[in-house]
């Protein structure tokens, strides 16, 4: 029985998701105390009860099945993100929820689980070959879709998750360098146009050279650095029609200490907090940045912040040390399933996981600009905690499943 | 094919596995970096950070009169506040004995600040002495957390108490707190009853906010960003009352040994010019602190002073109700006004006895009403009948609150055939209950404010205005005088019925013979009806409702005294007196040659209509 249980269950993934969700409700707790807003934790609370129980019904699903819906899936929650941008409930100038009595339900958290099947799915078919333009066509497809959907919504940070999901898995898949460098150049020229003609350039030079070296083809090498250099160009033109607060956002990503009471306020009093946090921290409930409330909705996009202060280096390193192992286990396990789908998938989920930490401990850390992305178990988020222990469900079925063709 | 056929995958699976530890290791070197190299940085700047933010109160709005005189004015008061989070609980009994309250006390209001927010400041007492004060700056070095503010406190400045109609403020209850929302904190100051309650949120302001930046000491070491981003508080809007102090003062004083209340209201748009509910008590005992005893003595009392028997008390009308009576009949033409019968003193119905206080003789409906006479009225109401007089009586407003804008009041009861089958069962009375009723007593249940507008409608013939105190709200930013519409609705009765209704309520005061003599105002034709109203609790309530003058009146006014016997002989004075006040601007029965003088109520009262249509401009010269 238990060498049953040791074969079959991935209690790594296990026990440090459920480290991560008590973390995570500590964390909520602490920064919703003084806030009035003490329902939240109970809230969360709640969700992570139903959470867990989602988690083990996903490790015992049978593997089959997971793989028969995984297209049903994927297009019934497209039709759920074009009708939640008809009949959604906008809060604070994005449409992206649903309300279902008491609480509101985001679509495109759970979309993000659906894009990695049906994309999983597409890419274990034995007559695909990233390497051929019509296959990577449709697989940029499956990816877009929802992408340009919640776009319209409209949710940056969300949108980013899944371009960030999008490469890993094109690499796992067997694209050659020069089709990973196709959709990352762009990409890289654009972000760097926003911080100036310079940056801009050099990015340009870089990424030419490469583009250069692994061509295979001169014409589509062409396509591609003009490609580039276009959506560099007309990033500035498209951040000119962006609208204010859009525009705030990136300029005080670029400098926080222009305006710290205005958009750079977040950044600047994030690492305030995190800073005077120190080595050992200030200790649960005494973290006088969390407790006053400075960080608006902390325990939402910053609770990363409410870790770094009342826990200190420590504690922030042990959280991180926690995610990590749930990156690298995730990656191991796209290496040791012996199906391709499940491979695609496992690669997949891991790198949503890995998109959400990178993006959101940057923005925190003040390295990255501030896109409202979620830390996984920890920001408070009925749906994507529900979202994040269906991914984690799905992994350890395939880990359970692994050595299944 | 297996995935593992993939030569790569373990390639793959080391540049995954770096790119995931590389970025891991970033952060946690940016993490280093933030946390221990610039760790003394951030934590100097998140202690410089502790931006306290000081609630500036506003200062509550004014009250004035119709003749534009302050009579609620503000003073400046101390107030003792604790920020549970820099509060050290080992000060407890220090702060107590500072304050003299004891440690119980300071540890229930840390704790109660501590459950709504440790960083905002509770406070602890309102209105300190100077001598607490100057205490209090001497330790304030020992006592991290604690600090002061200004508020204002309300300030009488009239002889009139006016207590019930003006109300008190008070420190919000939990339950307010949740209801009045949005700009309040524990521990604020609200109004709890009369005006200051109905028109709390003109009265009030808005709160404004002074941002300082403090050290983790819980010292201020400066305004933040130079003020840049404080928030002045707002002033309340002003009250522009309908009522005048110099009536109210000396209505006061005829009740000073008296239980009972008096209204006088202006029929013209239903204004309340005076209110009195006795015993009253010192609106300056809430305005600061207010003692428990005090309290629990007014709350013990058993005379009840904290009750607004003007707008509250259920009484037996008497006679006074007895004009319903005549305009039911007389509306639905049972009887004509020339209807007599001879009143012998008593009236028998089956084996009961109604009594009357006199034999009155031959009367008819003009001489029933003057002389108060039972016997006619017992048998006028078995011809009316209860459906047609209590279809009068709510037309007059009895039985349902009459709308008045000072928060609460009771409805009254008028019995109807269906309450009446509902109280005794359809069967279990019988016309037997009539007389009583037709006489202002029995189940019948009316507030004196509705008597009031009972005299109000039967002065002006007719229109019933929605009684207010509050004329208008004097806006603080524009100095205009926003003027508060009240609806109005018209009684319409056949002009003969008012004839006589009014023709005797005329001769009650203005004819010998008549129960109101005493009533008689010199140089003033006035209108009005005693009652003498039996009750369970001692000897009768007496009272008097009328109007003055005559015609187009000034004032309508009832008057009643609990337990003291006949209206005529202890209200109508009292009534005629706060006429002759009102209409002269002073007693005149003291003086000597009244003849020669013509009333100055013409004169004075115009000049008052002038100062408040001024007020338009500019709030009238006080502050």
């Amino acid at each position: 029985m238990t060498s049953y249980f040791r074969e079959h269950i991935d209690f790594t993934t296990g026990l440090t998701t459920l480290a991560l969700v008590v973390v995570g409700l500590i964390s909520i707790y602490s920064a919703t105390f003084d806030a009035h807003a003490s329902d939240v934790s109970v809230k969360q609370l709640m969700f992570a009860g139903i959470g867990l129980l989602i988690l083990v019904v996903m490790t015992f699903l049978p593997f089959k099945l997971l793989q028969f819906i995984s297209y049903p899936s994927y297009f019934l929650s497209i039709l759920l993100l074009v009708s939640v941008l008809i009949l959604g409930k906008t809060v604070s100038g994005s449409t992206s929820w649903f309300n279902l009595g008491a609480f509101r339900l985001q679509p495109s958290e759970f979309t993000k689980i659906t894009t990695a099947l049906a994309l999983a799915t597409y890419l274990s078919r034995t007559d695909v070959n990233l390497q051929r333009f019509n296959n990577l066509a449709v697989a940029t497809g499956i990816v877009l879709l929802p992408t340009a959907l919640i776009m319209m919504q409209p949710d940056t940070g969300t949108a980013m998750i899944y371009a960030g999901m999008f490469v890993p898995v094109l690499y796992w898949g067997g694209a050659t360098k020069f089709t990973l460098l196709s959709v990352v150049a762009p990409v890289a020229a654009a972000v760097a146009a926003l911080f100036g003609i310079t940056p801009f350039f050099i990015t340009v030079i870089v990424m030419g050279l490469l583009i250069y070296i692994t061509k295979e083809n001169r014409i589509l090498a062409a396509v591609v650095f003009s490609a580039t250099v276009l959506v560099g160009i007309s990033v500035q033109f498209i951040y000119e029609g962006l609208k204010p607060y859009q525009q705030k956002r990136i300029a005080t990503f670029l400098d926080p200490n222009a305006d710290p009471l205005g958009a750079g306020y977040n950044v600047l009093q994030s690492k305030v907090a995190i800073g005077s946090g120190g080595l050992l921290g200030k200790g649960l409930l005494h973290g006088s940045q969390t407790q006053l409330n400075f960080i608006p909705e902390q325990w939402t996009d910053f609770i990363f912040c409410v870790i770094g202060e009342e826990f200190g280096f420590i504690g922030a390193a042990v959280v991180l040390g926690l995610f990590v192992t749930l990156l690298l286990r995730g990656v191991r396990l796209g290496s040791i399933v012996k199906n391709k789908y499940g491979s695609t998938l496992a690669i997949a989920i891991t790198a949503i996981f890995a998109v959400h930490v990178f993006m959101n401990v940057g923005m925190s850390v003040g390295l990255l600009p501030v896109v409202g992305v979620p830390l996984p178990f920890l920001s408070y988020g009925g749906s994507a905690l529900l979202t994040n222990m269906v991914m984690i469900g799905i992994l350890m079925n395939l880990y359970s499943n692994r050595k299944e063709y | 094919m297996s995935i593992q056929d993939d030569i790569n995958i373990y390639g793959k699976r080391r540049v995954l596995y770096a790119i995931i530890t590389l970025t891991i290791f970033l952060y946690l070197g940016r993490l280093y970096q933030l946390q221990y190299i610039y760790a003394d940085e951030y934590g100097k700047k998140s202690e410089e950070n502790s931006i306290r933010t000081i609630p500036k109160e506003p200062i509550r709005g004014y009250v004035y009169d119709r003749r534009g005189r302050l009579v609620v004015d503000n003073r400046p008061a101390f107030t003792v506040s604790i920020m549970p989070f820099e509060f050290d609980k080992r000060n407890t009994d220090l702060l107590a004995s500072i304050l003299q309250v004891e440690p119980a006390y300071v540890r229930e209001r840390v704790k109660k600040g501590e459950q709504y927010n440790r960083f905002v400041p509770a406070k602890v007492k309102r209105d300190i002495d100077f001598k607490i004060l100057s205490a209090l700056e001497e330790y304030r070095d020992q006592l991290p957390g604690v600090d002061y503010q200004i508020e204002s406190k309300r300030y009488y400045t009239t002889p009139a108490r006016a207590s019930h109609i003006l109300g008190y403020t008070k420190e919000i209850s939990e339950t307010q707190l949740k209801s009045l929302g949005e700009g309040y904190t524990q521990g604020d100051v609200a109004g709890a009853t009369g005006l200051e309650a109905q028109y709390e949120s003109a009265l009030r302001g808005q709160k404004g906010a002074e941002f300082s930046t403090v050290n983790v000491r819980g010292q201020v070491v400066g305004r933040f960003d130079n003020g840049k981003h404080d928030v002045p508080s707002v002033e309340g809007d002003d009250l522009l009352l309908t009522m005048d102090f110099s009536l109210q003062t000396l209505a006061e004083s005829l009740f000073a040994d008296k239980r009972g209340a008096l209204i006088a209201i202006d029929p013209q748009n239903g204004g309340i010019l005076a209110m009195l509910s006795k015993p009253d008590y010192d609106l300056s005992l809430f305005s600061g602190v207010t003692p428990a005893e005090i309290w629990h003595s007014l709350n013990t009392d058993e005379a009840h002073p904290l009750f607004n028997r003007a707008t509250l008390t259920r009484y037996p009308p008497g006679s006074t109700f007895k004009m319903i009576l005549a305009a039911a009949a007389l509306e639905n033409k049972i009887v004509s006004p020339s209807w007599r019968i001879t009143c012998g003193g008593s009236f028998r119905m089956g084996n009961k006895i109604f009594k009357d206080e006199h034999v009155h003789g031959s009367v008819d409906m003009v001489d029933a009403i003057k002389r108060s006479c039972n016997v006619y009225f017992y048998q006028l109401m078995l011809k009316v009948g209860l459906d047609s007089w209590s279809e009068y009586g709510s037309k007059f407003g009895f039985g349902k609150p009459t709308g008045v804008d000072i928060y609460e009041e009771n409805p009254g009861l008028l019995p109807t055939t269906e309450w009446m089958n509902k109280r005794y069962g359809e069967n279990g009375w019988t016309r037997g209950f009539l007389p009583s009723l037709g006489i202002g007593q029995g189940e019948l249940g009316v507030t004196p404010l509705q008597m009031a507008l009972y005299a109000m409608a039967l002065g002006n013939k007719g229109h019933y205005y929605r009684p207010h105190a509050v004329q208008g709200i004097i806006r603080k930013a524009t100095h205009d005088t926003v003027k508060i519409a009240h609806d109005q609705r018209t009684i319409s009765l056949k002009e003969d019925t008012w004839r006589v209704i009014r023709e005797g309520m005329r001769g009650v005061v203005q004819e010998p013979g008549g129960t109101g003599g005493l009533a008689r105002v010199k140089g003033v034709e006035s209108g009005g009806k005693t009652g003498t109203a039996q009750n369970p609790h001692g000897k009768s309530h007496a009272w008097y409702i009328g109007f003055a003058p005559f015609e187009n009146p000034k004032i309508a006014i009832v008057a009643m005294v609990e337990n003291v016997g006949y209206g005529g002989s202890f209200a109508a004075p009292i009534a005629g007196m706060c006429i002759e006040q009102y209409l002269y601007g002073r007693l005149i029965r003291f003086d000597k040659d009244v003849q020669a003088k013509s009333p100055i109520a013409q004169s004075s009262l115009t000049k008052e209509k002038n100062i408040t249509s001024s007020s338009q401009a500019k709030t009238p010269g006080v502050h």
